[in-house]
């Protein structure tokens, strides 16, 4: 038999705030141990929570993004559990009246992930287990999260991976967090179940928690499947439960320790106020809503002719696409610059990493210059070809690097000379192209281009030498 | 009306010791408790907002960082501490 696999994702993003979410401590990353605390995020009796604006207006502008409802009215619950990480024993979250409901995130299949909703909470303590006991750090407790929870909508890993890709370029793009995985400003857990193919009837799924990185969540998700399904096959039943992820082995197992009992006791936090959302600010909000990434990548192919798969790659890095439109600044053909990023400047970027960072020697300027020099006739590609390998390589501009000289078309009789200069010096490849072998030509093309140092245009110079050839 | 079942489960939860004695008043007890939780349910005028008592919201604070506190404050009380944290049993099994 054949079996369907059904997820939904529950993922975790840290808001980039500089203050946490209930007091005025920084969020930084890192930081000596507790120097990150003050008496309300550590809990203590008698302290009052006050909520900061700008993980509202951070979620409502998530919850946009990802085309949801903003709720009018909202409000703060407090999640019962004990455990060390928690220094109140609650969590401060939301359970009925979420900030965002009801939006979606389309894939490129045509399919589109239902986003359930998007709330607002405060993070966890840092737990360091050792033989015997256990060290707390609170320096992460009350940094403001938001949990994007969908429905179960994912039928493969690779939509799974889509979306996570997708979740956090979009979240980069609108500026609510760096979503850096590895250190756990995003985090996802997943609700996997499976059914046999046809059956509409949702099988038992396990939660797999906390998992920091995409190829992780599709490893994860594929042994899962495979486990439920084997269970199955088996006669035996799939028991609901929590589990943990370990890359090492990869193999899932059962997450012990925390509360057993799923029961949270929520109630309304008395401490915190009611959260009014005014219209007018939703649409204030979605006013400033940059260009996402799906729209920008559209754009380039609809109105700059960039072939989709080249978009694709200029929207994946923020820095990236604001190079690229830079450059294209009153330019002719944004597919040249296109072509110069995707091409050359990659070659010096190659990681996700430095990707993201996009520290290169040449300025967009820089390379928007060197493309007026192309549009306005004045060097070939070739040279600006090599010209650019220069620039990535001494950060110097395009008018330090290329004389005078060099600017401006070749001579006619200049390139008639070379061509004949060309055909009289590789009598072995005049042999070969008489001989059927066309590619010949090019060594003879490379004779001109180099010696008019990339001035002359190489199919021009290709034509003339068939034609001496020939007329031999 | 509350069972046994779940006194038990709420006693599991709440991390206490309830003998097999006391299981018999503490199920009526809570039964009494809910019972009168319902009778206020009943006469509350469904206009009213309880959640929101205070009638208050939007109380929001701008993101601008204050001084956190020192360390050996935030420490001062905790029972135990090593290495700048607080030091509990340990959880895991």
């Amino acid at each position: 038999m054949k079996y369907e696999l059904v997820a939904g994702f529950e993922t975790h993003v840290e808001l980039a705030t500089n203050t946490k979410i209930f007091c005025s401590c920084t969020t930084q990353f890192g930081g000596e141990p507790n120097t990150h605390c003050c008496p309300i995020c550590i809990g203590l009796p008698g302290t009052l929570p006050k909520l900061n604006k700008r993980v509202v207006e951070y979620a409502i502008r998530a919850g946009l993004a990802t085309n949801c409802h903003i709720a009018e009215i909202s409000k703060m619950d407090r999640k019962n559990y004990c455990y060390p990480d928690l220094p109140k024993a609650y969590q401060i979250s939301q359970y009925d009246k979420p900030l965002c409901e009801h939006g979606y995130i389309q894939l490129s299949n045509g399919r589109k992930i239902r986003i359930l909703r998007i709330h607002i909470e405060e993070d966890a303590g840092k737990l360091v287990h050792r033989r015997g006991d256990t060290l707390v750090d609170y320096n992460r407790g009350g940094v403001p999260l938001i949990e994007i929870v969908t429905e179960p909508d994912f039928r493969s890993v690779d939509e799974a991976k889509e979306y996570v890709e997708k979740l956090q370029l979009i979240m980069r793009y609108i500026g609510v967090s760096d979503c850096k995985m590895q250190e756990g400003s995003m985090r996802c857990d997943v609700n996997i179940s499976v059914r046999p193919e046809g059956s509409e009837k949702l099988g038992t799924r396990t939660e797999i928690k906390n998992m920091n990185s995409i190829s992780f969540i599709a490893k994860a998700m594929e042994y899962e499947y495979n486990r439920q399904v084997d269970l199955i096959e088996s006669g035996e039943k799939v028991i609901q439960e929590t589990l943990r992820y370990d890359d090492v082995s990869n193999t899932t197992s059962s997450m012990r320790g925390k509360e057993d009992a799923n029961d949270y006791r929520y109630f309304r936090d008395p401490d915190l106020v009611t959260i009014n959302v005014p219209r007018e600010r939703v649409e204030e909000i979605r006013a400033q809503l940059p260009e996402l990434p799906e729209a920008k990548k559209n754009r380039y192919v609809e109105e700059l002719g960039i072939p989709e798969k080249d978009a694709a790659l200029l929207t994946k890095y923020i820095r990236i696409a604001g190079f690229f439109e830079e450059t294209i600044k009153g330019t002719k053909n944004p597919k040249t610059a296109a072509n110069f990023i995707i091409g050359q400047i990659f070659r010096s970027v190659e990681t996700e990493a430095e990707k993201e960072a996009f520290d290169i020697k040449v300025s967009a300027e820089a390379l928007n210059e060197l493309i007026r020099l192309i549009d306005e006739g004045k060097i070939r590609m070739n040279l600006a070809k090599s010209t650019l390998d220069k620039m990535l390589e001494t950060g110097k501009r395009a008018s330090e690097l290329i004389d005078e000289k060099d600017m401006g078309g070749l001579d006619e009789s200049v390139l008639d000379d070379l061509c004949r200069q060309a055909v009289e010096g590789n009598p072995k490849a005049v042999a070969d192209y008489l001989a059927g072998k066309e590619k010949a030509v090019k060594a003879m093309v490379g004779f001109v281009m180099k010696n008019s140092r990339g001035k002359a245009d190489a199919a021009l110079a290709e034509q003339k030498i068939i034609g001496i050839i020939k007329g031999q | 009306m509350v069972t046994k079942e779940e006194i038990m489960k709420i006693a599991i939860l709440s991390k206490l010791f309830v003998g097999e004695d006391e299981i018999d008043k503490l199920t009526e007890d809570m039964s009494g408790i809910i019972s009168f939780a319902d009778t206020i349910n009943n006469a509350a005028d469904a206009e009213s907002d309880f959640d929101n008592i205070n009638e208050l919201s939007n109380v929001l604070r701008e993101d601008e960082v204050v001084p956190s506190l020192d360390r050996d404050k935030i420490l001062e009380n905790a029972k135990d501490s090593d290495e700048g944290c607080f030091l509990v049993k340990n959880i895991m099994k």
